[in-house]
């Protein structure tokens, strides 16, 4: 009898510490101009969170990343008594975009989460014309938009092209609370301003106090520490078709 | 900033052939010198190019079109920058410019080439030639 080929592991999250009950999960995951992960990054050292897990999987580069001399999944879980923040230092590549989606949203639900928060940016063509990047909102229900509190413009038409965009539609098939913020941003250039605008609607959604001054204090610095990071996410977006999200949608009402 | 359209020797601004560009990683350690993020995009009109330039004021920007399908950008940085700089202790190297040998994917009329600086981001405007 022939023994069956070992089958990829597309997503498994290893949980190394306590993950709150019904938490807020917020995702930063790499995307146009770098916005989410930039927040999320700055979410985690301002709120001190404390590292939790790990993402793995057979459909990351063959990486890991040192951080105080410690091997580590450049895909990671962070968390307090109420939040999971997950970041990526690697460009997400294609083929995982779906599994992530998938299993984030399944975790999250095995976990009771209250919401899903996900960190993006949406491009725009003259963003060195714009003083305050808009945060725009997608939800995975209408009713969600008094939890905005005004903080987001709502996108009512559109594509999201990504893991946000699946993980927004699968929050809607099973019932969990979803958010999706897209703020003004540049869409190759990692964009510091955008992320601190991002936060600034996070702390209002969620009644926190992200101290957002240290982005734009350093943008200089987090723009070309984080040069070659967007250049990697670049060639993932570019793969994913994330041009699409300048289409419009075909079909009214 | 310093905008040329004459046509010069590539090794002027002791440039690299385009062809290493991107030097593998983007930084240039033996000339100092950063490859900059940055984006074409061929409109109906004209070609807009941008580059991302932290740590650059716009007066230390050069442009220039050596041939007419090619932009190359210098641009000394406001400080010397070391990877040590940037959080990176297992790598040595010290920066003092950008530059970028950037190809131009239709005919342009690189006489007419020009540009604004804002928020770090060098705006690069080109009309097409019909």
């Amino acid at each position: 009898m022939s023994k069956k080929p070992p089958q990829a592991d597309p997503f498994r999250i290893a949980e190394t510490g306590t993950i709150p009950k019904k938490p807020v999960v917020i995702s930063g995951l790499p995307d146009v101009g770098l916005v989410g992960l930039l927040a999320a990054s700055e979410m985690i050292s301002s709120l001190k969170l404390n590292e939790v897990g790990a993402i793995e999987s057979d459909l990351l580069p063959p990486m890991i990343v040192l951080h105080a001399g410690v091997p580590k999944s450049p895909v990671r879980v962070f968390a307090d008594k109420s939040l999971v923040v997950i970041i990526s230092e690697t460009a997400i590549p294609v083929p995982l975009l779906r599994p992530l989606a998938n299993g984030l949203v399944d975790w999250a639900l095995r976990k009771g989460a209250e919401l899903m928060l996900s960190l993006g940016g949406m491009a725009v063509a003259n963003r060195q014309d714009i003083d305050a990047p808009k945060v725009f909102a997608a939800l995975s229900e209408m009713a969600l938009e008094p939890r905005l509190k005004g903080a987001a413009e709502i996108l009512e038409e559109g594509y999201i092209v990504g893991a946000y965009g699946l993980m927004l539609r699968k929050c809607t098939e099973v019932s969990l609370p979803a958010i999706t913020l897209l703020t003004q941003a540049y869409y190759n250039y990692p964009d510091p301003v955008a992320a601190a605008a991002a936060l600034n609607t996070v702390n209002k959604i969620l009644d926190l106090n992200v101290d957002v001054s240290g982005l734009l204090r350093r943008g200089e610095e987090i723009r070309l520490r984080s040069k070659d990071m967007m250049h990697r996410t670049q060639e993932e977006l570019a793969r994913m078709n994330k041009a699409h999200e300048y289409d419009l949608p075909p079909l009214y009402g | 900033m310093s905008v040329e359209s004459k046509k010069v020797s590539r090794d002027e601004y002791g440039g690299q052939p385009e062809t290493s560009a991107m030097h593998g990683s983007g930084w240039n350690v033996a000339a100092a010198c950063i490859e900059p993020l940055y984006n074409v995009l061929v409109a109906a009109t004209e070609v807009l190019l941008t580059i991302d330039l932290p740590y650059v004021t716009e007066k230390s920007v050069k442009l220039r079109c050596p041939a007419n399908d090619v932009v190359e950008i210098y641009a000394e940085t406001s400080r010397k920058i070391t990877f040590k700089d940037l959080g990176v202790k297992h790598r040595h190297g010290e920066f003092t410019c950008y530059h970028a040998r950037i190809r131009i994917p239709v005919p342009v009329d690189e006489a007419r080439i020009n540009s604004k600086f804002k928020r770090g981001v060098l705006e690069v405007h080109i009309p097409r030639l019909k």
